[in-house]
């Protein structure tokens, strides 16, 4: 086994395309071999030197948010906290400080869990995946890259380089909750992500995505009739009885599906509420969570 | 581009120290530290990031050595639980964590300066809430906490 | 290293653990060691049909590859002998340990597993308690009437033992009820969870074996190397280096009698080291789940004219220590009430499940739970306030409880009143906040032990005690009564411990039983040497030896201070070089019980210094999704004297944080089949930092007699036993239902909220 560290994206191209595998902090890949997942890539190549996938750049029509960025920086980098708000709710519920320090945004998305907690907040704000090989970079849908629990559809080759996210108009707010069974050390147990636009009081767009109750992030449809009015409490309960009913959840050690199908809707209406709450101009501390005292967050 | 192979030939700088060292690469930083380095300060309790006691700090960030691959660690500084006193005085966190009584078993503590030592470092005057959160990826079975958080407070107080 | 900016105290063994140079069993490293690894059976309920090492053995780099036929054929553990160091023919649970390997390295004991043949035949698993006492149920030991049994244990069938508690007339008093409430509670099993996974390392030189082990209890850890291997104890050595935490967890004979055998054949030292998985699953000690059912008659006035109970306990597969805990559990439903007329009846079952054994409180966190839960159960049925109702039937000094043991000085009712206080109690909170409150009591232990304590020509000082220090800092304390003895500085004494190469034996780490007996010990040892030096400080001082003190370093005439010499030159004038004490704990008397019966009756039918407590919980319930925060635990506590404050308001918190866990997030799940599902710290959720909550506590301080030094009882497991109970009664508040099932996860909660009690 073979370890190279990377100093520029063209090494991990190179690199990538001999079969070595990508490592950042490890955190999912060195886990997952001492739990005795799988074990660890006969080559691999450690890109968390690379500054150039550090980098969040704020253009005029979008973000373009580093692959390597951590999801430390996530929850405190102005553009982010200021502007995709979900993402930093999201980052700063991940795991324990060390392993937020380590962990980036690109190891989440490419490991394609349904629990990331990165994930939902990505899909509402129309993020897409950067996918860079020797002949070039693509951008894919978020939907089209994830295929199935831990399952992406990028090429062995492929690297994840960045996640590109239209940029808010005015009147916009994004906010992930998640349900957690302690107040830290925790992975969602099914968690919602909304980002809204307002006209006023009224509803300009809404899109709701869900984690941890379907093979892959879910994005709920159907939320259109919210559509030009105010996000009052008939049109939460009607954000909640959507994600409810569109959620195909498990039941594991975690939670029965039962339970997971009631709380999807919880979580799916508070997400949406403080979205509309931060689109209005409320100032809500990052994460949600924690500020709105939602369940063990309080 | 720095090459490995098999058996790697890597330094690890350690508390100042650099320590050549002749490692497979998925020797992961707690083992190599405990058993090729002979700092037992760190400890294992879990293997899967999940208690906080392998908490070392890597230029200053602390991370789960238990789930970082050595290899990695090349070039960059590894600060442990024996690099925190400076000759016999001992770091402020370790006199008051004794002085406030949040030392039981011991077995949490190293990684539990760590992570404090890092937030301080950070933010000089955390909130009794940031360092909770701060302290967050350290599990205690003995104390209940309290005490380990007086400590870490008494000490932002000390340094400012 | 030579520390020079301590603060004024610290714990003895405190720089050594905050500068990272004191040793834990796995920090150590023999020359020569080899890495042990145990075959686990990885099914619940088996008959064996083939094991084969043959070719583990032959791998290079294997040193020895041990079952039971390369070990002596003896059945061991207390109560029922009923288990053997290696399955042998019958697996009985997951966790059961097949073979052992040594190996030069990791990669090759794995390979050395990897290539043991293991074959068995799956038979039908016992894991539901009310099952396994039915009529027809499979037997987890076929042979159990063949084993030898000590003690008062009664035993038939799954039943290992059955324990019963009778006084007065139960039928007639609940016939001349007011009211008769009835309650049924399950609690799951849960873990110790010390944060070190448990490491031992054993060498032979000749007939000779030294254990290095993370044990609580290390005279027990000789008894059981000793007994299981068939070697003299006196060439049994355990060392403890520093121990990561027990709470049980780490009491008994475990894996020490395994890695002593292994080095043996390997003839080579050999370590072993859990991994965390490990640790959850091969253990004889987890927290027993139960069944409880409990009714209890009372009058309108609030007064409680009797009780019932039946409890089930979840044994496991083998008998660890856990023959007590019928009793135990029975005293617990029973509660710390005046209760005239009672009949509680309690069986330990056999199941496939690893077995069960003491953890913090055994059967104290659950039976104190349902209790505690029934308490509120039966106030509001009455219209009560649960505080009234509790002031008007809890035992106080000269009650006689519900065992007919009559209370000396104790202080229950000050720990009601203060807990309540410091709550609040009968504020108005915000919607979705409640108080729950909940009294609990725990005996203290007298068990043997001895001390031996010198002091040298040069003054300095050495106490050797067989106490363990698994972090509560009871051994810590010793070292406070000493110097109180001795009118010397703390500092200038130090402790020998944890090695029964050096010192007289005693219980360790358990029990809660360190200062009350180790500390006893310690005190008589230390009293020699004073004796001694009052002898000399007379004779130097021409003074009468009753008028000597010692204090602060110096031997002094009463009323003429002027008169004096120091401490440390009586040392060295003594005739014999230096001063020698060594002392064993005086018996207490075992309190009397008038007018009960018990059954299986284990050591707990009176309690001795009994220990009390009383907790508030508030607590914050997200109702939409139940899930709970406990915001605040307000405690107060009789362990009679407090000699080290700072130690016994630690042991208060991290008790209690223990039972908020266990309240809310611990809670072991097996799958149908009987092996754990839950077996690791993310889908086993200890509390953290982020999630504790403000604890305040205040100690009851009554002078004990018939106690341990100072008047002191014990402490350590105390906090542990009504934390749980105390937050079901704050969620009952603030939902207006009570839940039924222990942990009370959020899904429970919710459950509850729905009305759908499971």
């Amino acid at each position: 086994m073979t370890l190279t560290i990377a100093s520029s994206i063209d090494d991990i191209i190179a690199a990538l395309a001999a079969g070595a595998r990508p490592i950042a902090g490890g955190t999912d890949l060195v886990v997952g071999s001492r739990q005795g997942k799988g074990s660890l890539p006969d080559s691999l190549i450690a890109i968390d030197r690379v500054e150039a996938l550090g980098v969040i750049d704020r253009g005029d029509a979008e973000t373009r948010l580093g692959a390597g960025v951590t999801h430390a920086r996530l929850m405190t980098e102005p553009t982010i906290v200021d502007h995709f708000t979900a993402i930093a709710d999201a980052a700063a519920l991940v795991g324990s400080p060390a392993t937020r320090n380590v962990g980036t945004v690109g190891g989440n998305v490419m490991n394609g869990s349904p629990a990331m907690d990165t994930g939902s907040p990505l899909v509402v704000l129309g993020a897409q995946a950067e996918l860079t090989n020797a002949s070039g970079s693509r951008l894919v849908s978020l939907d089209e890259l994830w295929v199935g629990p831990g399952t992406t559809s990028a090429a062995p080759d492929e690297l994840c380089t960045a996640l590109v996210i239209p940029n808010m108009g005015e009147g916009g707010g994004s906010a992930y909750v998640r349900l957690e069974y302690r107040r830290a050390m925790e992975i969602a147990i099914v968690g919602a992500a909304a980002a809204v636009t307002l006209d006023g009081d009224n509803v300009r767009s809404i899109r709701v995505a869900l984690t941890a109750v379907a093979p892959t992030i879910l994005e709920v449809t159907g939320l259109d009739d919210l559509v030009g009015k105010p996000l009052d409490d008939d049109a939460l309960s009607a954000v909640a009885a959507a994600a409810s009913e569109q959620a195909s959840p498990i039941s594991d050690l975690r939670a029965s599906d039962r339970y997971r199908r009631h709380t999807i809707g919880v979580m799916a209406r508070r997400a949406a509420d403080a979205a509309a709450r931060r689109a209005s101009g409320e100032d809500i501390s990052v994460p949600v969570n924690r500020a709105l005292g939602v369940g063990a967050t309080a | 581009m720095s090459n490995t192979s098999n058996l790697n030939a890597v330094e690890l700088t350690v508390n100042g120290v650099p320590y050549p060292v002749a490692i497979e690469t998925s020797r992961n930083l707690s083992g190599v530290l405990r058993d090729e380095l002979g700092l037992t300060g760190t400890k294992e309790g879990c293997d899967d990031c999940e208690c906080g006691a392998c908490m070392v700090l890597l230029d200053g960030q602390p991370i789960n050595s238990c789930s970082y691959l050595a290899v990695q660690a090349q070039g960059r500084e590894i600060t442990t639980v024996e690099g925190l006193a400076e000759g016999d005085d001992l770091h402020p966190l370790q006199r008051n964590i004794l002085a406030a009584g949040g030392v039981q078993c011991g077995f949490c503590t190293p990684g539990m300066l760590m992570s404090a030592t890092a937030l301080l470092e950070r933010n000089p005057d955390p909130s009794q809430d940031e360092i909770k959160i701060g302290l967050s990826g350290n599990l205690c079975r003995c104390t209940g906490y309290a005490k380990i958080l007086d400590a870490v407070s008494n000490t932002a107080v000390e340094l400012r | 290293m030579a520390i020079t900016d301590l603060p004024e105290f610290v714990r003895a063994d405190g720089p050594d653990k905050v500068t990272g140079s004191g040793r834990y069993t796995a920090d150590m490293t023999l020359t020569g060691q080899l890495v042990a690894k145990f075959k686990y059976a990885g099914v619940p309920s088996a008959r064996v049909t083939k094991l084969d090492v043959t070719a583990a053995r032959a791998i290079p780099g294997v040193f020895a590859v041990l079952t039971q036929d390369d070990v002596p054929d003896v059945r061991y553990s207390y109560g029922i002998a009923d288990r053997t160091l290696f399955v042998k023919d019958v697996v009985r649970f997951d966790g059961e340990v097949v073979a052992a390997v040594a190996a030069i390295n990791d990669k090759i004991a794995q390979q050395a597993l990897d290539a043991i043949v293991f074959e068995y035949d799956e038979l039908p698993a016992v894991t539901d308690l009310e099952a396994a006492i039915a009529d027809g149920s499979p037997l987890v030991h076929a042979d159990l009437d063949a084993y030898e049994v000590t003690g008062d244990t009664p035993h038939y069938g799954n039943v290992g033992t059955h324990s019963s508690i009778e006084m007065g007339d139960v039928d007639a008093a609940l016939a001349s009820a007011d009211h008769v409430i009835s309650s049924r509670f399950l609690a799951d099993a849960s873990h110790a969870t010390p944060i070190e996974p448990r490491s031992v390392i054993a060498q032979w030189e000749g007939e000779r074996v030294t254990v290095w082990t993370s044990t609580q209890v290390p005279f027990d850890a000789r008894a059981g190397v000793s007994e299981t291997l068939e070697v003299p104890s006196n060439r049994v050595r355990i060392v403890a280096p520093h121990v990561g935490g027990g709470f049980g967890g780490k009491c008994g004979a475990h894996f020490e009698p395994h890695i002593a055998a292994l080095a043996k054949a390997a003839k080579r030292p050999v370590k072993l080291v859990f991994s965390r998985w490990e640790e959850f699953v091969a253990p004889d000690r987890r927290r027993e789940s139960m069944v409880i059912d409990v009714t209890t008659g009372v009058m309108n006035d609030g007064t409680i004219v009797a009780r019932t109970g039946n409890i089930l306990l979840d044994n496991g597969a083998y008998m660890a220590d856990s023959s007590f805990f019928p009793q135990a559990a029975a005293m617990h439903v029973a509660g710390p009430y005046v209760i005239p007329n009672v009949k509680i009846d309690a069986r330990l079952v056999y199941t496939n499940h690893q077995p069960s054994g003491s953890v913090r409180a055994p059967t104290a966190p659950q039976g104190c739970w349902a209790v505690e839960s029934h308490t509120d159960e039966i106030a509001a049925t009455i219209g009560m306030d649960a505080l009234d109702f509790r002031r008007k039937n809890i035992v106080t000094t000269g009650s006689v409880g519900a065992v007919g043991q009559t209370y000396d000085e104790i202080g229950l009712d000050q720990c009601l009143e203060k807990a309540a206080a410091s709550a609040g109690w009968g504020q108005e909170l915000p919607e979705g906040e409640a108080l729950g409150i909940s009294v609990g009591w725990w005996p203290s232990f007298h068990a043997p032990a001895g001390a031996y304590a010198k002091m040298h020509g040069d003054g300095a000082v050495q106490i050797i005690t067989g106490a363990s220090e698994c972090g509560t800092g009871s051994v810590m304390t010793l070292r406070m009564l000493a110097a109180d003895e001795l009118g010397i500085d703390e500092t200038s004494i130090e402790l020998i411990y944890q090695d029964t190469g050096a010192a007289p034996s005693g219980p360790g780490s358990s029990g809660s039983m360190t200062l009350f007996n180790h500390g006893r010990a310690v005190e008589r040892a230390s009293r020699q040497i004073s004796d001694q030096l009052k002898e000399l400080a007379a004779t130097q001082l021409e003074a009468n030896v009753d008028d000597i003190v010692l204090a602060n370093g110096v031997a002094s005439v009463a009323g003429t201070p002027s008169a004096s010499v120091p401490i440390v030159e009586l040392a060295g004038a003594s005739e014999d070089g230096e001063l020698l004490g060594s002392a064993s704990t005086e018996a207490l008397e075992w309190p009397e019980i008038v007018g009960s019966s018990c059954l299986g009756d284990q050591g707990f039918a009176s309690w001795m210094a009994p220990q009390f407590s009383c907790h508030v919980a508030r607590v914050r319930v997200d109702k939409d999704t139940g899930v709970t925060r406990v915001l605040e635990v307000h405690a107060a506590h009789d362990s009679g004297t407090i000699i080290n404050p700072m130690a016994a308001h630690g042991q208060v918190e991290g008790g209690i944080l223990m039972g908020i866990g266990q309240a809310l997030t611990e809670g072991t799940q097996y799958d149908d089949s009987g092996r754990q599902r839950n077996a690791g710290l993310l889908e086993y959720k200890l509390q953290t930092i982020a999630d504790a909550p403000k604890i305040s506590t205040e100690f009851v301080e009554i002078y004990t007699p018939n106690a341990g030094p100072k008047g002191a009882k014990g402490l350590a497991e105390a906090p542990n036993v009504a934390t749980c109970g105390a937050i079901n009664n704050a969620i009952a508040n603030a939902i207006g239902t009570r839940l039924n099932q222990l942990p009370m996860t959020a899904e429970r909660v919710w459950n509850a909220i729905e009305g759908e009690v499971e």
